[in-house]
């Protein structure tokens, strides 16, 4: 029966981990680019919020949104000063690869550009705000429900609701609006994108900006149910949507639903079997895991799709 | 209706396009020849909006496209064909066409032309709903084109569209091409494939390294031996069949 | 997380620190040599650290044994983690070392062993709080400015032997592979087995680097290597220039001598580094002492053909 509660449990966080996967892939879908400073644009944008709750005494409907603007606008900064070599022009042409070399050369330098960010924004967040603990606009639930042996926590229930939710109406909209249709077509091929008359540099900053932004949304919905941000929250959030997206597939939107699934209820064993040392490093073992595998499907197609 | 005079355009310093002038009229297929490294994608690459010139003009229909992007070029008429087609692989064939369509203003229409569009292509009809990098380099092609056709373009620009191609596939591109020219749109065609372009070109320039050459009809340029110099380069040796792949 | 590892002391102690981060960014400048960027020479740092001081407290080695076990365990961790990655394409292996180098330390945080040791304190690795009373210099009556000395010709040692190698057909064989792996390979080279060796090379370092820091501060703990050290490692040859191992010792010197020695830039010492990274990423990814500033130097005078000059 513990086994089943354990197993439920980690379901339920498997939800908010869909949320923080979605940016990140989002993110790597539109751009070719796994964006570092992805936990700590969150961090920052968490900050915020604190900061608006604590001493400005901002209710949380208007905190909320403005976590999400913040790390838009932060994933706004990441696209201009780390992301901005959109390679459109015809393949013929290519540039010498600066720093690194390989088929996803771009990405990796694209990559080490962002840990560059991560370190402003770590510092940024650390120096704004030195305490340990911040306080974030609380709507935990209180009570437990129970089904007969069961119990589980009702706001995670709908957190977890929520984030399906939302997973699954970004992948409608992806497939079947024009925007995501331009969105999808110029992360397959920017430059017959290009060719088809689709504004490729708009369509892949304003997506990344969107995927940054529910980044933010990620982090309304782990903090509002924790009450407080601690330091450590920028890698917690790169760590799980790293993990995450990578198993469900770089770039897969409906993808992460099946990571988070697998990373919640894994962690929800392991920690019971071996505390929180545990909990952390079956997490990362399952990224490597998920690495050694995924790489050689993600090989031939790191050209970055979005796709189902 | 094209009228593209003195261009050049470079890649940093390598000079790809020298001094090419040329004119398409309206209703014509008018076709580029030229050895590969002549500079032609090059030349449709910058037409579409892609490259920048360093020099010279291109007019279209009276007004000018220098500095425009590629969708203002796509909203004036023009739409390109690409060379080894860039079909978006991981799209479906049935949004390859939507994405053909993005800068129309008639959402509408644009239903009743993806079914123009599969009535002049049946095989992309009985694959309407497969991965258009599923698709043979053929049906590829054909896709490409239907593509461009999307947006209702008055001059189609094509690179290439005969290379890696079965005879008989290439064969019936260039019958559709015959159909399009009927219609009344204009084609620029760039090609290496003389034995077709003749078959449906009315007027032929030349490119060699970045300049252009030759400009006649089909009848001065089967008389004239300048496809053998070019193609053969200063061989001194009988140029064989013209039907040889050069 | 915390700031790399600038608890910064003033006069020697700052000289010595600067020492070990230039090894650990020298390591992280071996694996960008073979185009492989590695978040994770962390780990070596910890597991060399960790093993010199077992060796010298629990074992009574001398330091220079200790010390250069622990490098030869780095050499040999480095091959055995390594060894599964080498495959993967590049933007998978820069995430998989981080994740590596996070399973390091939290193994290192799970580690107990501690036996009583000669003062009654005990003696070894305690889990989350660390290794502490690492005492060899103090016991030997090793002065602060002695073990500089030394830490420096270790340093100067490793430089002196990379552009040494630099210049052999190994040497090239490693250039080759980090500028075109493609080409490297379809020429013959065994690019995956000139991965490897850089890998472990750069592994080796890191541990030698972790052996000096722990001994320098008489403690370690897990804390300390975490994924901002590894960062900051390649971030200084990223910065310093990729072309030459005074690449990133200048980038080390850079950060802390100027930035946190001067206290110019108190507290925004990584906010000012991240821009820089970032700028010259953007717009000199070689770094500042990159193939073409070398060769107009004059100092190295590659024997092979200007295609190093990358247009930018």
């Amino acid at each position: 029966m513990e086994f089943f509660q354990r197993t439920l449990d980690g379901l339920l966080e498997a939800g908010p981990y869909a949320l923080v996967g979605l940016g990140l892939t989002l993110g790597f879908g539109m751009l070719r680019r796994v964006n570092l400073a992805y936990g700590a644009g969150a961090m920052l944008g968490a900050y915020t919020g604190s900061w608006l709750h604590v001493r400005m005494d901002w209710p949380i409907w208007a905190v909320l949104p403005a976590v999400i603007v913040t790390t838009a606008l932060t994933g706004l900064y990441v696209q201009w000063l780390c992301f901005g070599e959109t390679d459109r022009t015809s393949g013929s042409v290519q540039r010498a690869s600066p720093a690194v070399s390989g088929a996803d050369a771009r990405e990796v330098v694209a990559l080490a550009a962002s840990f560059a960010v991560w370190m402003q924004l770590e510092q940024l967040c650390v120096n704004w705000i030195p305490q340990h603990l911040k306080r974030f606009p609380d709507v935990a639930a209180t009570q437990e429900w129970t089904f007969g042996p069961l119990g589980l926590r009702p706001d995670r229930l709908l957190l977890s609701a929520i984030a399906i939710g939302l997973v699954l109406a970004v992948h409608h909209w992806m497939q079947h609006s024009r925007t995501g249709l331009a969105m999808r077509a110029t992360a397959v091929h920017p430059l017959a994108a290009d060719l088809s008359g689709m504004p490729v540099a708009k369509v892949q900053r304003w997506g990344f900006v969107l995927a940054c932004g529910l980044s933010g949304v990620a982090a309304c919905g782990v903090l509002a149910l924790e009450g407080q941000v601690t330091p450590m929250f920028g890698m917690w959030m790169l760590m799980k949507g790293l993990t995450v997206a990578m198993i469900g597939g770089l770039g897969s939107v409906r993808g992460v639903l099946f990571g988070a699934i697998c990373l919640g209820v894994l962690e929800a064993h392991a920690q019971a079997a071996w505390g929180a040392i545990g909990r952390d490093a079956a997490a990362w073992g399952l990224l490597l895991l998920a690495l050694l595998i995924r790489q050689r499907s993600s090989a031939t197609s790191t050209t970055g799709s979005v796709y189902a | 209706m094209l009228e593209i005079r003195e261009l050049a355009c470079a890649y940093g310093k390598i000079e790809a396009l020298r001094d090419v002038s040329l004119s398409a009229r309206a209703g014509d297929v008018t076709c580029l020849l030229g050895p590969n490294g002549a500079g032609k994608t090059t030349l449709m690459m910058t037409l579409a909006g892609i490259l920048q010139p360093t020099r010279g003009t291109i007019t279209f229909e009276g007004e000018s496209l220098l500095g425009l992007s590629p969708a203002q070029i796509v909203d004036r008429g023009l739409a390109l064909v690409p060379e080894n087609r860039l079909v978006f692989p991981a799209l479906s064939v049935r949004e390859n066409l939507m994405a053909g369509a993005y800068r129309r203003k008639d959402r509408a229409a644009i239903a009743g032309d993806i079914e123009q569009q599969l009535d002049r292509f049946p095989r992309l009809r009985e694959r309407i709903d497969q991965l258009a990098g599923t698709l043979s380099g053929g049906e590829q092609q054909m896709l490409a084109l239907a593509r461009a056709l999307m947006s209702r373009p008055r001059l189609l620009l094509m690179d290439e569209p005969s290379v890696g191609l079965a005879p008989k596939v290439v064969a019936e591109i260039f019958g559709i091409v015959r159909q399009l020219h009927a219609q009344g749109i204009s084609i620029f065609l760039v090609e290496q494939n003389v034995h077709m372009a003749l078959k449906v070109a009315q007027h032929f320039f030349l490119l060699q390294q970045g300049r252009v050459t030759f400009s006649g009809t089909p009848g001065e340029l089967a008389a004239d031996d300048v496809i053998h110099r070019a193609y053969l380069a200063g061989s001194e040796r009988k140029p064989e069949s013209d039907t040889a792949n050069v | 997380m915390r700031d790399a590892l600038c608890v910064s002391e003033p006069g020697v102690g700052l000289v010595i620190q600067m020492m070990v981060l230039s090894m650990i960014a020298l390591s992280a400048w071996l694996v960008l040599r073979v185009g492989r960027i590695s978040l994770g020479q962390q780990a070596y740092f910890g597991i060399g650290g960790y093993a010199a001081a077992l060796l010298t407290t629990l074992g009574q080695w001398p330091l220079e044994l200790a010390l250069l076990a622990a490098s030869l365990m780095g050499m040999g961790s480095a091959v055995l983690l390594s060894w599964p990655l080498l495959r993967l394409p590049g933007l998978h292996f820069a995430v998989a070392t981080l994740a590596l180098a996070e399973l390091v330390r939290l193994g290192l945080s799970g580690l107990h062993f501690q036996v009583p040791g000669p003062q009654g304190v005990p003696l070894g690795p305690d889990g989350v709080d660390g290794f502490r009373d690492i005492r060899w210099l103090f016991d030997h009556g090793v002065s602060q400015v002695d073990y500089m000395l030394w830490a420096g010709a270790a340093l100067a040692l490793s430089v002196l032997g990379l552009m040494l190698l630099s210049r052999t057909r190994l040497g090239l064989s490693l250039l080759a592979v980090g500028h075109d792996e493609t080409l490297a390979e379809s020429q013959g080279l065994p690019v995956n087995q000139l991965r490897m060796l850089a890998i472990a090379l750069a592994g080796g370092l890191a541990a030698l680097a972790g052996g000096l820091y722990a001994h320098q501060q008489t403690y370690l703990e897990p804390a300390l290597f975490d994924p901002m050290l590894g960062i900051h490692a390649v971030g200084y040859s990223m910065l310093g220039g990729l072309a030459t191992p005074l690449g990133p010792l200048l980038g080390a010197m850079f950060d802390l001598g100027l930035l946190e020695a001067t206290r110019w830039f108190e507290g925004w010492r990584m906010v000012l580094f991240g821009t820089l990274v970032a700028a010259f990423l953007r717009w000199r990814p070689r770094g500042l002492l990159d193939e073409h500033t070398i060769y107009h130097l004059g100092r190295f005078r590659p024997h092979f053909s200007t295609t190093l000059k990358d247009s930018q």
